[in-house]
């Protein structure tokens, strides 16, 4: 059984310009007869692969081609149009960093709050919040609200939260590191121990050195089509060659 | 940025793998967090912040009573505070109806950035806004109508009946809080034309004139209001010495449920554009 498995997955959505529709316009111009049906734009076309447990798995690919869209649809925040989407295992995302915190209530509340919002009980997220501070450095800051807290806190907060968290399946929206010099090597560090302990790992990123090296496989999203899938030196290889990148030295 | 990967140095200690929330628990857990960050933003951790809500029906009944007191006076019995009482049970229903469903309408909009991260099932955010304006009506506006109930009818019946028409608030407000918290996701113009919608309902609830300076022809119109049959039945518990109507609280609860339903039904069937827009 694959960890995840995506048959002919194609995704529509509704055009940008439609998206400051109003009612008075809409009246207006189902009166006038101006009214259009909202125009759809093929996000994925066909998409299909199969990643197997254990797999670290990169997505590149030129801006808009449909590489975080992919990620969306995996973790079901979007529904297919059509295709099957099969996820076997947790699944989370690890997401932009301070995503759901609210500035006004105090940290402990807000790691509460962000682990709910992640899937987790909210018994448990109370259970981790002393390792979760600990983990962040905020011990002393943990009844202050959150707008209180520096922004190279916050990232440390957001990251340590984030991390926390054991899926089977991880998805990560380009790599992260946060903090100052002493903090990125810690962050650093849960970075690698979640590549080595973590089952499957599906990475969206634009640096083709880092894909090359730490994932087993890439896919190469062109137009919300997969246009390569292969080993991660051989994708990430022709697609230096297709941007016109010089493909990267032999260590 | 992580440069290569190398083995590690040295153990970190490792956050132990707990078991994923699942389906109702889940979204109690949600709803729970995001109503109690919705009290605790607005009241700031003072529980008498609650008892502020009650300013508002309490101020116009008191302008209401000033003004049309006296010339209504005749349909309550002669009795100025009888024409207290019924303007102001009206208006506690009223003000937490329009406060909720305003209040609703953005949700789903305002947490947009997050739904685009989170999977969350997006029932969560009007529910929770639901959720969070009945503790505060239960703790505040809800003793009060007890004691306006005990007063008027001097029946224990009658006081624990006033949870009927309380619930029956509930289920209408959850139905409105719904279908407005989805619309507002395709047309956000909508708060303007909500403000007419609620000022319909304001204005075709009987709450500050008697019912009877209405002409007949027109009264049946009211009646399409949902929270006609809410004040009626709220009225004919706490303020009468007759034993609760089941009629008017069937009616009541039948209009409740009925509101609801169209209200998810309405969510439901939008529900799957709103990615699109959010």
């Amino acid at each position: 059984m694959n960890a995840v498995e995506l048959r002919g997955v194609t995704l529509q959505r509704r055009t940008q310009e439609e998206l400051t529709y109003d009612l008075k316009r809409l009246i207006f111009h189902s009166l006038t007869n101006r009214y259009r049906k909202p125009k759809r734009r093929t996000v994925l076309n066909d998409v299909t692969l199969n990643i197997a447990k254990g797999e670290k798995i990169g997505i590149i690919g030129p801006n808009g081609s449909g590489k975080s869209t992919l990620l969306k649809v995996i973790c079901g925040i979007l529904t297919p149009s059509a295709g099957r989407v099969t996820v076997d295992g947790r699944i989370a995302p690890l997401i932009e960093l301070g995503a759901g915190f609210d500035p006004n209530m105090s940290v402990i509340d807000n790691i509460v709050f962000y682990g709910v919002l992640l899937g987790f009980p909210e018994g448990d997220m109370r259970e981790r919040v002393p390792s979760i501070l600990r983990f962040a450095e905020l011990e002393d800051h943990s009844r202050e609200p959150l707008k209180a807290l520096s922004s190279g806190m916050l990232a440390r907060l957001g990251f340590g939260i984030a991390t926390d968290v054991h899926p089977d399946i991880l998805l990560l929206d380009e790599v992260l590191s946060v903090g100052d010099q002493s903090f990125r090597a810690k962050s650093n560090a849960r970075m690698q121990q979640l590549w080595t302990e973590h089952s499957t790992i599906i990475l969206v990123s634009h640096e083709l050195e880092f894909i090359q090296n730490a994932c087993t496989r890439a896919l190469w999203m062109q137009d919300g089509r997969v246009a390569l899938l292969g080993s991660a030196a051989e994708v990430t290889a022709s697609y230096r060659n297709s941007a016109g990148v010089p493909p990267l030295l032999p260590v | 940025m992580l440069e290569r990967l190398t083995p590690l140095e040295g153990q970190l200690e490792l956050p132990q793998s707990r078991a994923v929330a699942t389906g109702l628990e889940r979204y109690l857990d949600l709803v729970r967090i995001l109503s109690s960050r919705t009290l605790k933003t607005r009241y700031r951790g003072s529980i008498l912040g609650v008892y502020w809500s009650l300013s508002n029906p309490l101020l116009m009944t008191g302008i209401y009573s000033a003004i049309f007191g006296t010339a209504f006076s005749s349909y309550y019995g002669n009795s100025v505070l009888r024409y207290v009482l019924a303007t102001f049970t009206g208006l506690a229903v009223l003000n937490i109806f329009s406060n909720t469903t305003s209040q609703a309408l953005p949700s789903v909009v305002d947490n947009g950035g997050l739904l685009n991260k989170v999977r969350l099932p997006v029932s969560v955010f009007p529910l929770s806004i639901v959720a969070s304006n009945a503790f505060q009506f239960a703790v505040g506006t809800l003793p009060v109508l007890c004691l306006i109930a005990a007063f008027g009818s001097r029946s224990l019946l009658n006081v624990l009946c006033v949870v009927f028409p309380a619930l029956s608030l509930l289920l209408v407000t959850a139905g409105f809080s719904y279908i407005a918290s989805a619309l507002y996701v395709f047309f956000r113009d909508l708060p303007y034309m909500y403000e007419l919608v609620l000022f319909v309902m304001w204005i075709t609830s009987p709450i500050f004139y008697p019912i009877e300076i209405v002409p007949v022809r027109v009264r049946p119109f009211l009646s399409l209001n949902p929270l006609v049959p809410i004040i009626s039945s709220l009225r004919q518990i706490a303020l009468t010495h007759n034993t609760p109507d089941l009629i008017l609280i069937g009616w009541s609860l039948l209009t409740g449920i009925v509101t609801l339903a169209i209200g998810l039904a309405v969510f439901h069937a939008l529900r799957k554009e709103f990615m699109d827009l959010l």
